[in-house]
């Protein structure tokens, strides 16, 4: 049990998948960009780094809140990624974790802007005003096109879903929107360019994080990318079949073979979520909330009325 | 336009005082005008010769009194000069027709110690707040120390 | 709603030389911006005097770094004026060329830190490697990529073989390939789009007032360049279009700017098919007659204007110097007022900020 906590698919397994996705995504950017890109080491080194550092507040900074606040994002983010299978073995599962999942990662959210209001600074406040006005935005879609498959199948089970998947057929094909609109749920969730408003570098220099430094840093950045696995494994469960097998045939030993083709699913996404950051230019945040609500919450109603008609029927 | 036009129209906005033209290299035409007549001359220019672009305000020290050198250019250049009193020299503002004038003037006033009377905001262009020394680019050092 | 003030500089992500520009924002909104400058005030001007013409020639370089040639270039066509010095033909022609060069490399710059503060990295990096191509041939033809130290009182220090000429034609033809795309983006791309069009507008009358020039004012309509209406160095033998549009805002600024820089690149074949033979330079004498001039120049920004006294010895009796930033920065304390605080980083950049050159 405690292996399985702590070393796969816990922990040690997600944080090495952080690293490891962490260094895929700057490395693709990288290229996509004329660039040579980190090697495989740096994010390990950017964290070890930041873990060493000095880690200054403001004076007007609630320290206690300051310093917990890294910790309980960590806690929120690891705890939902627990819930989600990789390539077929999960840690616990019940009917319902779907929810749970998508509940401990919009948690995340309220903590970045919470961060903003307590540490102080103008451009903190200025950052965590932003991410509350983005996370309406994108929130809302991003819970629609998740819960369509779940209509579908019946059942708020990940594990569920992806059993009736490898019967049926994976839910992208069933559900071309819903999946388009977790994406871009996903992106904004993840705060990666267009999408990075609350962040913006050249708006609020460093938005709610501006304060943050040292220790308090490298936990907020550790579950930003444990965020990224943790989002980038369930679109891969939900929308692409998670373990399932259709795709591969051969010799390969059964678990061996669905942690392969989970891998492949897994890269594909995130390959996906580093192109399209290379592409746009960031959106001004009323231009995002114009998208979420006119382009974004509409499409994603007619995706779930599609789906219950198709269950109805 | 033709020197001698200029001159009509600058006698004519401001009666009774003499303005002297010369030629500067490259295309300059220079016209010494009196410090109370600079409003209506520039009103003449802009409304008669429709001359909007006020290129700079450069401030000089001539040893035994300052020069004001408005360059203007409109196809041509027309550089007004304007003679000022080393002690308390004036001048009145050209930011209310030309809003472009006023980091010009504030240089000018901070380098030179010139005051442009009317002036919405006279603060230090580039010298720090608390700048308490002399102008910079007055004269200070008596002439016999082998420099020109 | 309560009023923050946000501080823009004099450090800030967004700014590549210290100014400061203090906004008082209503939640996403501007209502005032104040404005100060002078950080890098190292009082050239005033150095000049101490100075002989020749050591200024190394203390003008220096006022900027984009714009370091066209700053010489003004200098020293106002100097041989004073000493009635005829600069020979070849001379002037390099002399432009370097100028034409130095534009391109300061408008790709300008597209990359544009795109940087917009979120738009790809393009950052796409144009700033396009403008490699550009410091290459600059280095190739004197030696420094930013510092060009190329002109010298009655003509220029370097010469070309006709080898050069051709590896420098490849590369341009190279370059011009790649900018290309780059106008393709700006063009089409609809998050730049977004991002910049309708943002920060200058109407013509604004422009006039302030006084401002350059791609800024040609953006808004103002059809004005001193290449074409008083043309110095080698322009006079030479063709090109001056690029106007309408609107002035952020994206009409883009446009105006990327279309300059193929006119350059135009410049740049026509000057290296046409280059007379002869001399590259004059010699000047050290002392230079009483007089005084004012000498005005195209930098990338705009109008530069030099006015120069000389007292009959061999220093300046007075040098002033203005940049085309010092009118910009005036008109942009007009467009920072009732804006969101997303289209501050736009319209910042999209005036082509030269701090160093306006402060001297």
């Amino acid at each position: 049990m405690l292996i399985t906590l702590f070393v796969f698919p816990g922990f040690g397994f997600l944080v090495t998948c952080a690293l490891l996705f962490e260094w895929i995504d700057r490395r693709t950017i990288a290229r996509l960009q004329a660039r040579v890109g980190p090697p495989w080491f740096q994010p390990l080194a950017d964290l070890l780094k930041l873990l060493s550092k000095e880690s200054v507040l403001p004076r007007q900074a609630d320290r206690p809140i300051c310093r917990a606040l890294p910790v309980v994002a960590l806690a929120a983010v690891l705890t939902a990624a627990l819930y989600v299978p990789v390539g077929g073995r999960v840690i616990y599962a019940f009917e319902g974790d779907l929810i749970v999942v998508l509940f401990l990662l919009s948690l995340p959210a309220l903590f970045y802007f919470l961060a903003g209001w307590v540490s102080g600074g103008v451009y903190s406040i200025l950052g965590g005003s932003r991410s509350v006005l983005q996370y309406f935005s994108y929130e809302v879609p991003f819970l629609m096109a998740l819960s369509a498959p779940a209509i579908l199948t019946g059942s708020w089970s990940i594990s569920e879903i992806i059993t009736q998947q490898a019967e049926a057929s994976w839910m992208i094909f069933v559900q071309p929107v819903g999946f388009l609109l977790a994406v871009v749920g996903l992106i904004g969730k993840l705060k990666r360019v267009p999408f990075d408003i609350p962040k913006a570098k050249s708006e609020v220099v460093g938005g709610p994080l501006t304060e943050f430094s040292g220790r308090k840093l490298a936990l907020w950045r550790l579950g930003v990318h444990i965020q990224t696995v943790a989002g980038v494994f369930l679109l891969v469960n939900v929308f692409l079949g998670g373990g399932d097998l259709t795709l591969v045939q051969g010799s390969m030993p059964l678990g061996l073979a669905r942690a392969v083709t989970f891998g492949v699913k897994a890269l594909a996404m995130l390959l996906t979520l580093s192109v399209t950051s290379v592409l746009y230019a960031r959106l001004r945040i009323d231009q995002l909330a114009s998208l979420g609500w006119r382009v974004l919450a509409p499409l994603g109603l007619v995706q779930l009325a599609a789906t219950i008609l198709m269950g109805i029927s | 336009m033709e020197t001698k036009a200029l001159l009509e129209a600058f006698r004519e906005a401001c009666p009774g005082h003499s303005f002297d033209a010369h030629a500067m290299p490259v295309d300059e035409t220079v016209i010494e005008v009196p410090a109370a007549c600079l409003e209506d001359v520039v009103d003449a220019l802009r409304s008669t010769f429709s001359v909007y672009h006020l290129s700079t305000i450069t401030g000089q020290d001539r040893g035994t009194q300052l020069e004001l050198l408005y360059h203007f250019w409109h196809g041509q250049g027309i550089t007004l000069q304007v003679t000022l009193p080393r002690e308390d020299p004036c001048v009145p503002t050209l930011t209310g027709a030309i809003p472009g004038a006023d980091f010009y003037e504030r240089e000018v006033g901070e380098m030179l110690g010139v005051t442009f009377e009317g002036h919405p905001g006279p603060q230090h262009l580039l010298l720090p707040e608390d700048w308490e020394s002399e102008p910079p680019l007055r004269k200070q050092r008596p002439a016999e120390e082998g420099d020109t | 709603m309560t009023r923050i003030t946000i501080p823009v500089g004099p450090q800030h992500p967004l700014l590549k030389e210290p100014l400061s520009v203090r906004l008082t924002a209503e939640g996403e909104r501007v209502v005032e911006a104040a404005m100060r400058i002078g950080y890098v005030h190292r009082g050239i001007e005033r150095l000049t005097e101490e100075r002989s013409y020749v050591q200024n020639l190394h203390l003008l370089e220096r006022v900027c770094g984009i714009c370091s040639h066209v700053h010489t270039t003004t200098y020293c066509q106002g100097v041989e004026a004073l000493l009635e010095l005829d600069v020979p033909p070849r001379g002037l022609m390099l002399r432009t060329l370097l100028c034409e060069l130095e534009r391109i490399h300061s408008h790709l710059l300008w597209l990359g830190v544009l795109a940087e503060n917009i979120g738009y990295t790809t393009i950052f990096m796409y144009s700033w490697r396009d403008r490699e191509i550009v410091l290459d041939v600059m280095e190739n033809l004197s030696g420094g990529r930013i510092a060009h130290a190329v002109n010298v009182i009655g003509g220029v220090r370097i010469d070309l073989e006709p080898e050069q000429v051709d590896a420098i034609r490849r590369r341009l033809d190279q370059l011009q390939e790649q900018v290309d795309d780059l106008r393709d983006v700006v063009e089409h791309e609809s998050t730049l789009r977004a991002r910049t069009k309708g943002v920060g507008g200058a109407s013509l009358e604004q422009v006039r007032r302030h006084c401002a020039v350059g791609p800024l004012a040609r953006a808004a309509g103002l059809d004005r360049d001193v290449r074409r209406d008083a043309p110095y160095a080698a322009y006079d033998r030479l063709s090109f279009e001056v690029v106007t549009e309408a609107g002035g805002d952020v994206w009409a600024a883009t446009r105006v700017r990327v279309l300059e820089v193929f006119e350059s690149l135009s410049l740049c074949h026509q000057i290296l098919d046409n280059l007379p033979s002869g001399e590259v330079s004059t010699r000047a004498p050290r002392r230079v007659p009483e007089g005084e001039i004012v000498s005005r120049a195209e930098a990338p920004r705009g109008e530069v204007v030099y006015y120069i006294r000389s007292d009959g010895s061999d220093k300046p009796a007075r040098i002033k110097i203005r940049t085309p930033t010092l009118p910009a920065l005036s008109l942009v304390r007009e467009q920072l007022r009732d804006i969101n605080i997303a289209d501050v980083p736009p319209v910042i950049s999209g005036i082509d900020l030269c701090i160093a050159c306006a402060d001297r």
